[in-house]
């Protein structure tokens, strides 16, 4: 990598209203345009017993109308002015977010504000939503072949309860969510100074801190949420699994390991592993199993970050009739291969230049910078992590990441998912 | 206004910002290769696209599934690299090179940060101009594609695509998603070569460079790289009509213990270039594009059917559909239909209301400069236009466009292209289930395994009763 090749750093500014809102402005005139995220610090994690499933739920109730705003009218307010809009939920955050042609930054502020301090709740649309998420899970986990391996191995691989549960819940917990539990939530989470409230794009800075304050200013802020506990013991929670799935047209395997939180050193370091492993067609698991061996369909791999105890899972849908355990085999051989002998200078050059690439596509679209700034604010209390971060991964030497590398995946601490397709009929 | 009455009604926007599509530059080398270069300095990346006007459409009838394998197997080996040195070379650099071929267009991809576009030009004019087809790298694509075509079987979407297009294209190429284990199995290395010989000729090609490059320096360098291709004539090629269809029809794809029902409900409807092209989008707007269209506030946000309900319009070079889709739970398979054809008989005779079509305009003009904000959304704008040769100012003038579509027009396209009584039907998910609650909406009801074999009808009809 050149070292004449610098960032420029995003212009960020960061400060807190009265009531805890944490307010971040990332100002980049380049396309009229605006994006606005909110990030609440609630996420599945923040469930209890009984009630999986309930904080994506809730993300939906979200759309529903609140004092000034009827049911459906965010979709249509913000869709009549040329804008995008969404709501995701995950384990660490649930989040809301919307571009727009930049005058009207307005128009979001007074949606999001209203959602915050006034959420309408009723059983029919409780009803209603319900239905709906019950059809997300079906489209996107029930009825798609290998569609629940990564609920199944977040559960092998974690003991606690905040961490080890799914997403998008149980039927069953769905099922008994009620009126009160949403409107309780709403009490505890979806208080200003449990959220960040991040703006990038068009827009002019005293104007727009205007509007914050009117938008955002008199809603009261609340006792914080209590404390939780995500920490787990090394341990994982169950080694091995078979699955029957009644969808897969063919058998595969999923491997699971527990490591660090994110941004630590060695998540970092393995974050980089990952890469060499199986991102891309020049990865050493792609060249050896997909290329040399010709022993799989598929490969894939990826990190699932989080703030407290972290994953990393690496599976593969082998072809018809290959050994699973000898593929396995390969894969173990590779993270023996770095755990012993580090990654070669070729494969760390390669991984610095997709570094940089990523950072710079990260930078492209209002929506995205709104959404790493607004993540770094609430996850790292302070957004300038997203002008570092690159420095950050790029100084994670070799030995760094042969040591992770040993230590965390080297192991037979992993869980092992064997997916079987069950016989048909 | 006092206290919170200023929340009870939408604030008024701010000032608004003009937004200026940038002008490109063009320009043509001897051999016929259109060059078109968009410079864009925000950030140091840029983006290519070598597109060609040859796509899968074209495969000679005895090499089906020839184009995409063609395009396929161009990072798999050339002159001077090997399937591994190319993607080390490529990958060393962070960038990225792909090369796929969709029905009409067969168009190499590649992005990189700009301190590497020379290395990147090379490689793209290496791949272009130098593959090899090794033996042995066709033997394993062979062998992963027919494991991949077994693979997307057992993917719902796939199978409720595959039958729309046959329903709906006919005899037409467009009535192929994807081809045959057997197609795919008989593909030879002279095959491929043929393939690229017809479809990589720089007359029938247009290169788009969009971001921070200088742009004299980036002709000069194609011109150096692609300078002595030779021209070529054009191979031109007949097609059979779509499919004539003159009623309803119901196909469904036996998945048992399928969770849900997916639905396509499809006919023909426009080409890219036609000048109902704008009412149209305006049309799809205003019925199923978005969550805040009347499918999805339908079936969704009154009924809780579905996660999703949606229209579609698939505007191809030659022609293409209008699809009403959803996936619902398979108990309200009958009820979701109901509510689709209550739909699709209101866009075509009530007169959209004045506020719908203002908020359906407002929409597509606003996000118009939202797709232009990322480099890949830029390059996409420009590629589409020059892909389907589109009217020179065609980016310029899209919002007027959009502005000038009247609730006359969407009545009038509703009309000619959504045909609710000679629709097919597909839905994919459990017969038994679904053959109750569907059949009265069609005369004849045919029914097929997840591998495209027919079932026999009534056998499933005995199983639902």
């Amino acid at each position: 990598m050149s070292e004449a090749f610098k960032l420029q750093p995003l212009d960020i500014e960061e400060y807190k209203l009265d009531n805890g809102l944490r307010v971040v402005l990332n100002k980049d005139n380049a396309v009229p345009v605006v994006s606005i995220a909110v990030y609440y610090n609630v996420g599945s994690r923040n469930e209890r017993p009984g009630r999986t499933g309930f904080a994506h739920l809730f993300e939906h109730m979200m759309f529903q109308g609140s004092e000034n705003v009827p049911k459906a009218g965010h979709f249509q307010f913000i869709m009549k002015a040329g804008g995008t809009m969404n709501g995701t939920t995950s384990s660490e955050r649930t989040n809301y977010y919307e571009t727009l042609p930049a005058d009207q930054l307005p128009l979001a502020l007074w949606l999001e504000s209203d959602r915050m301090r006034s959420l309408a709740v009723t059983q029919e649309n409780l009803d209603n939503q319900r239905e709906a998420v019950k059809e997300e899970k079906r489209l996107r986990y029930d009825n798609q072949p290998y569609g629940q391996i990564f609920d199944l191995i977040n559960e092998m691989i974690f003991k606690n309860f905040a961490n080890s549960h799914s997403t998008i819940g149980s039927m069953e917990h769905l099922d008994d969510a009620s009126v009160e539990d949403v409107q309780e939530f709403f009490r505890i989470y979806y208080a200003p100074n449990n959220a960040v409230l991040s703006i990038s794009g068009s827009f002019q800075t005293e104007e727009a801190k205007k509007l914050v304050e009117t938008y955002f200013g008199d809603i009261s802020s609340q006792p914080l949420p209590p404390e939780l506990d995500v920490n787990e013991p090394i341990e994982i929670a169950n080694i091995y699994r078979e699955w029957e799935d009644k969808l897969a047209p063919f058998p595969a395997f999923l491997i699971g390991w527990k490591i660090p939180k994110r941004r630590s050193p060695e998540f970092n370091a393995l974050y980089l592993a990952g890469k060499m492993l199986y991102d891309g067609d020049s990865s050493r698991l792609y060249q050896k199993l997909v290329k040399g061996d010709e022993s799989v369909i598929q490969l894939f791999g990826f990190t699932d970050e989080r703030r407290g105890p972290s994953s990393i899972f690496i599976g593969a849908i082998p072809k018809p009739d290959k050994d699973l355990s000898k593929i396995r085999d390969v894969i173990m051989h590779e993270i023996r291969d770095i755990a012993a002998n580090g990654p070669d200078p070729k494969e760390m050059q390669k991984v610095s230049n997709q570094l940089v690439n990523d950072a710079v596509r990260t930078r492209q679209s209002s929506m995205s910078r709104a959404q790493h700034i607004a993540e770094f604010a609430l996850y790292d209390g302070d957004p300038n992590f997203f002008n570092t971060e690159l420095d950050e991964l790029l100084a994670i030497t070799p030995d760094q990441i042969r040591s992770a590398v040993d230590k965390y995946l080297n192991t037979e601490n992993r869980a092992l998912l064997d997916v079987v397709p069950a016989a048909k009929g | 206004m006092t206290g919170t009455d200023f929340r009870k009604i939408p604030p008024q926007p701010l000032q608004p910002i003009e937004f200026t599509v940038p002008g490109v530059f063009e320009t043509t080398l001897e051999n016929g290769l259109r060059i078109v270069v968009l410079q864009d300095n925000r950030l140091p990346l840029v983006s290519y696209r070598l597109a060609f006007n040859w796509g899968d459409i074209n495969d000679p009838t005895e090499s089906i599934g020839v184009t995409s394998a063609m395009a396929s197997m161009l990072n798999e080996g050339t002159a001077n690299y090997s399937s591994r040195q190319l993607a080390d070379e490529i990958e060393r650099l962070g960038a990225s090179i792909s090369v796929h071929a969709s029905d009409d267009f067969t168009v190499m991809s590649a992005s990189t940060l700009s301190l590497y576009s020379t290395e990147i030009m090379r490689l793209v004019a290496e791949m272009t101009l130098r593959p090899s087809f090794p033996e042995d790298e066709l033997d394993l694509y062979r062998r992963n594609t027919v494991e991949h075509l077994k693979f997307q079987r057992s993917q719902p979407g796939f199978l409720a695509n595959e039958q729309a297009a046959r329903l709906i294209f006919g005899s037409h190429p467009y009535s192929r998603v994807s081809p045959s284990a057997e197609d795919i199995e008989k593909l030879t290395r002279e095959d491929l070569s043929i393939a690229h010989d017809l479809a990589f000729i720089p007359n029938n090609a247009v290169f788009i460079i969009v971001g921070d490059v200088d742009r004299e320096e980036i002709v000069r360098q194609i011109d150096d790289l692609f300078g002595s291709w030779p021209k070529s004539q054009l191979t031109e090629m007949a097609f059979p009509e779509f499919a004539g269809r003159n009623r309803r029809s119901l196909t469904i794809v036996d998945r048992p213990g399928s969770a849900q029902s997916n639905i396509v409900l499809a006919n023909s409807a426009i080409d890219r270039k036609s000048p109902d092209y704008f009412p149209m989008l305006v049309m799809n707007q205003i019925l199923g594009a978005g969550a805040s269209s009347r499918v999805f506030m339908n079936l969704r946000e009154e009924k809780g059917y579905t996660y999703g309900a949606y229209t579609r319009l698939d505007a191809k070079r030659l022609g293409g559909d209008f699809e009403a889709t959803a996936e619902v739970r398979t108990a309200v398979t009958g009820d979701s239909l109901k509510e689709f054809f209550y739909e699709l008989d209101r866009i075509r005779t009530e007169r959209v209301p004045d506020e719908e079509m203002s908020d359906a305009k407002n929409f597509l003009t606003g996000v118009f400069p939202l797709r232009a904000e990322t480099q890949e959304g830029m390059t996409n704008l420009v590629v589409n236009r020059f892909l389907y040769d589109l009217p020179e100012n065609y980016l310029q003038s899209y919002r007027a466009n959009v502005e000038a579509v009247t609730a006359d027009d969407v009545q009038r396209v509703a009309e000619r292209y959504v045909r609710p009584q000679e629709m097919a039907m597909v839905i994919v998910g459990d017969a038994k289930e679904i053959i109750p609650q569907a059949s009265s909406y069609a005369d004849a009801v045919e029914i097929f395994d997840t591998e495209g074999n027919p079932i026999n009808v009534s056998d499933q009809e005995a199983a639902a009763n």
